[in-house]
């Protein structure tokens, strides 16, 4: 086989008016008369190398550049402008016995399952619920994505005031039925809650719009079928829709492990520093997540190398995180 | 495809590297060439000087160069580090502000020596123990002090006057020299006026009873002393409010609402903190007044202007920030953005010693002008910030989680010497 492979759909148009079988069933060689030697290798296709080539280029210099580089620095001590110290590997033993790492790692796990499971869940329901409205669709579609595309920042400010201890909506809400004030924004655990809070707020329109897309693929005569054998509403979603989707959930899945342990901006903002206490992460540090903790680390501490470090560390842990998650939804699969 | 996919990624590294080369080579033309160059720019940050002088140098300096000035926004530190670590488009002039001033220290070869310019026969002026903070080990002099934050007691002078206890300056500056006053003075307040506190959270003490002595973190040798004793007494002392239920616990954004509403009696801070009073309880107006640091003053920040060594024209940089920040344009940075001289000779201006009407029409400067000649000079390494803030953090966790003060001192003290640690702290 040294000549390049034609494909199905390109070949289809050449065929057009030839004969009947050949016509659906791409060929192995091509016809002949239509023999042309390509030019193999690069220059070739250099035009769309060409066109495709700015995001790589960016890509290179702001991206997988320094994702090399921070590897690089993960051995050394630095401080960001003097010399670098080559150290080994004394940063990840101090990451090994560092309490405060092992806390973010823990917080940011927390904070994980409580977004991405209500997300996930919240997101399928509300998308079922939108397949099957037949007024205002897009105003609903609009109005569940907005969140998604609001500015994290104001985001995180609005939730602040709202769940704040002392003068907040919500604990002004829990007043009037004679609930006293909650400490949202104090107590350990309600940190990670409303860091969650935000976070499926912000991530379930997102969510939502893509497995409305992948609902509407789902030709409608299964659920007819489906609908003569007798099944309700329910059963039908549980056989019928969620094994049909599972591809898509799997996305979902992985996309939100990956965006959900990189929750950063919300904690930042939420608890925002001070000059007084460069320590990040608001009361007890519950709300420190793993790259806020980096980013204190290098960023506000100087201490490069160790920062480095934590990113590296807590790259294994995603990859691992994304593995068993992949795992978990393939099963059942062959079943 | 396997192999020409491999050949365009190497034609396209070769093409990024070509790239940046092009780019690097583009941006440090600006820092190379002679040291006399007409154009200057200069980086501070929103209220690091006042505008007015600002704008005024520009037209003052005209002649002999075009001053070009950045509000930078954001981490200023991140910011002005990044810029120093590349090299290029480097600011002939930069702030830096008084908590990142020892970090920058160890690299004091990324800036010039102030006293080859001349701030030598000007350091006399301006107080001893802010110019130190600014010189490296070596003794060179990185920064031009801009201002500093000497603390003072701020009251509600009307709250008291409710609780029935005295409420002019000159006796409540009595009735607190002491740290043991003041809480006792708290327990007085709670007592007449339920639901209020003395402070508005712990670490608010801690800053301010470690600034009051000599010694922090760190020594000059590079040794943690942070679990030695006068650590130990600011801690205790820090955590005393806790216990007798003086401390308000507001680690959020509540603090301004707090500061409006009147839930807090009293406030520890340094000069500059005035604005944010008065900025966050505009209502409080009149109702305010200052009286001394029980224990005697400390500092909290205060910048500084600083060259780095690819300044384009030294000589006229210098001169332009010793015009900038000579006792006369200082004192207007009081007047203008609350910025508190560092030059004493400024406190006798009328710029300054001027009433407050925030304050009652009360003379600040009476307070906050001895209270700047008095504050300790101390030593603050590199790593001080870092290695300060697992105590304040797990001063938070005795107040959110209800921690034990000797478990969170235990606790702070290992990780603040592990922090060391890891930034070469022996």
């Amino acid at each position: 086989m040294s000549s390049p492979p034609v494909t199905g759909p390109a070949a289809v148009p050449r065929h057009r008016g030839g004969p009947g079988p050949t016509r659906f069933r791409p060929r192995r060689t091509p016809p002949p008369g239509a023999v042309r030697v390509r030019r193999r290798g690069v220059l070739s296709h250099w035009r769309q190398y060409l066109a495709i080539s700015p995001f790589y280029l960016v890509f290179l210099a702001f991206s997988f550049f320094p994702v090399l580089y921070s590897l690089y620095l993960a051995f050394q001590r630095w401080d960001g402008i003097g010399d670098m110290h080559f150290v080994g590997l004394q940063e990840f033993r101090f990451l090994w016995k560092d309490p405060v790492f092992w806390l973010s790692i823990r917080n940011t796990l927390v904070i994980w399952v409580l977004s991405t499971v209500p997300t996930l869940v919240g997101a399928l329901v509300l998308a079922t619920l939108l397949h099957s409205v037949r007024r205002f669709k897009g105003f609903y579609r609009i109005a569940l994505y907005v969140p998604n595309v609001t500015s994290i920042v104001a985001v995180a400010i609005f939730f602040g005031a709202v769940f704040s201890n002392n003068f907040g909506l919500v604990n002004a809400i829990l007043g009037t039925v004679g609930i006293s004030p909650v400490p949202w924004l104090s107590n350990p655990w309600l940190i990670k809650l409303v860091i969650a809070l935000l976070m499926t707020w912000m991530w379930t329109g997102y969510n939502m719009i893509i497995y409305l897309a992948g609902l509407q693929t789902i030709p409608k005569e299964i659920y007819e079928a489906a609908k003569l054998d007798g099944a309700g509403p329910v059963r039908t979603f549980l056989q019928i829709t969620m094994p049909i989707m599972r591809p898509i959930i799997l996305f979902t899945v992985i996309i939100s492990t990956i965006n959900g342990l990189q929750s950063f901006s919300e904690p930042q903002i939420l608890f925002a520093s001070e000059a007084a206490n460069p320590s990040l992460g608001g009361p007890g540090q519950a709300g420190l997540t793993t790259l806020l903790y980096f980013y204190q680390s290098a960023f506000v501490n100087n201490d490069y190398g160790y920062g480095a470090a934590i990113v590296w560390a807590f790259f294994v842990l995603i990859i691992v995180l994304v593995l068993i998650n992949w795992r978990i939804v393939q099963r059942g699969r062959k079943t | 495809m396997d192999l020409s996919r491999r050949r365009f990624l190497q034609a396209a590294a070769l093409t990024a590297a070509a790239a940046g080369a092009t780019a690097a080579c583009g941006g440090s033309s600006g820092s190379s060439g002679s040291k006399d160059d007409k154009d200057l720019t200069l980086w501070y940050w929103g209220g690091a000087l006042s505008d007015k002088v600002v704008a005024e140098a520009k037209t003052h300096f005209s002649g002999q160069v075009k001053l070009t000035t950045n509000s930078i926004g954001g981490d200023f530190k991140q910011k002005l580090t990044t810029t120093l670590a590349a090299g290029a488009a480097v600011p002939d002039i930069t702030g830096i502000k008084g908590e990142d001033i020892a970090s920058f220290l160890p690299n004091g070869s990324r800036f010039l020596d102030l006293n080859d310019l001349g701030f030598k026969k000007l350091s006399s002026q301006y107080l001893d123990w802010k110019t130190k903070l600014a010189q490296t080990t070596d003794g060179k002099q990185i920064g031009f002090p801009i201002d500093i934050g000497p603390t003072a007691l701020y009251y509600r002078a009307d709250l008291f006057d409710k609780a029935g206890l005295p409420s002019d300056p000159a006796k409540v500056a009595a009735e607190t020299k002491t740290w043991d006053d003041y809480y006792a003075l708290g327990a007085e307040l709670k007592k007449a006026l339920p639901g209020t506190y003395l402070i508005n959270n712990l670490g608010s003490v801690f800053n301010i009873a470690v600034g009051q002595g000599t010694k922090r973190f760190i020594d000059e040798n590079n040794h943690f002393i942070g679990d030695q004793d006068h650590i130990r007494a600011a801690w205790d002392l820090s955590v005393r409010p806790y216990q007798l239920g003086l401390d308000g616990k507001i680690n959020d954004n509540t603090h301004n609402a707090a500061l409006s509403k009147g839930t807090l009696t009293t406030e520890l801070g340094a000069a500059w903190h005035a604005l944010d009073i008065e900025q966050a309880a505009p209502n409080t107006k009149g109702k305010w007044h200052v009286s001394p640091n029980p224990g005697g003053p400390a500092n909290q920040g205060g910048s500084y202007l600083a060259l780095p060594k690819q300044c384009r024209n030294p000589e006229e940089a210098f001169k332009i920030i010793s015009w900038i920040l000579n006792p006369a344009n200082d004192a207007r940075g009081f007047t203008d953005a609350a910025i508190f001289p560092a030059c004493p000779a400024a406190y006798a201006m009328p710029a300054m010693t001027g009433p407050d009407a925030f304050f009652g029409g009360q003379k600040i400067i009476e307070v906050f002008g001895p209270a700047a000649e008095a504050i300790p000079a101390s030593y603050e390494a590199p790593a001080d910030a870092a290695v300060m803030a697992p105590y304040l953090t797990e001063l938070t966790n005795i107040e959110a989680k209800g921690k034990k003060p000797d478990d969170a001192w235990k606790d702070a003290v290992s990780q603040a010497k592990q922090i060391g640690q890891r930034q070469g702290v022996s």
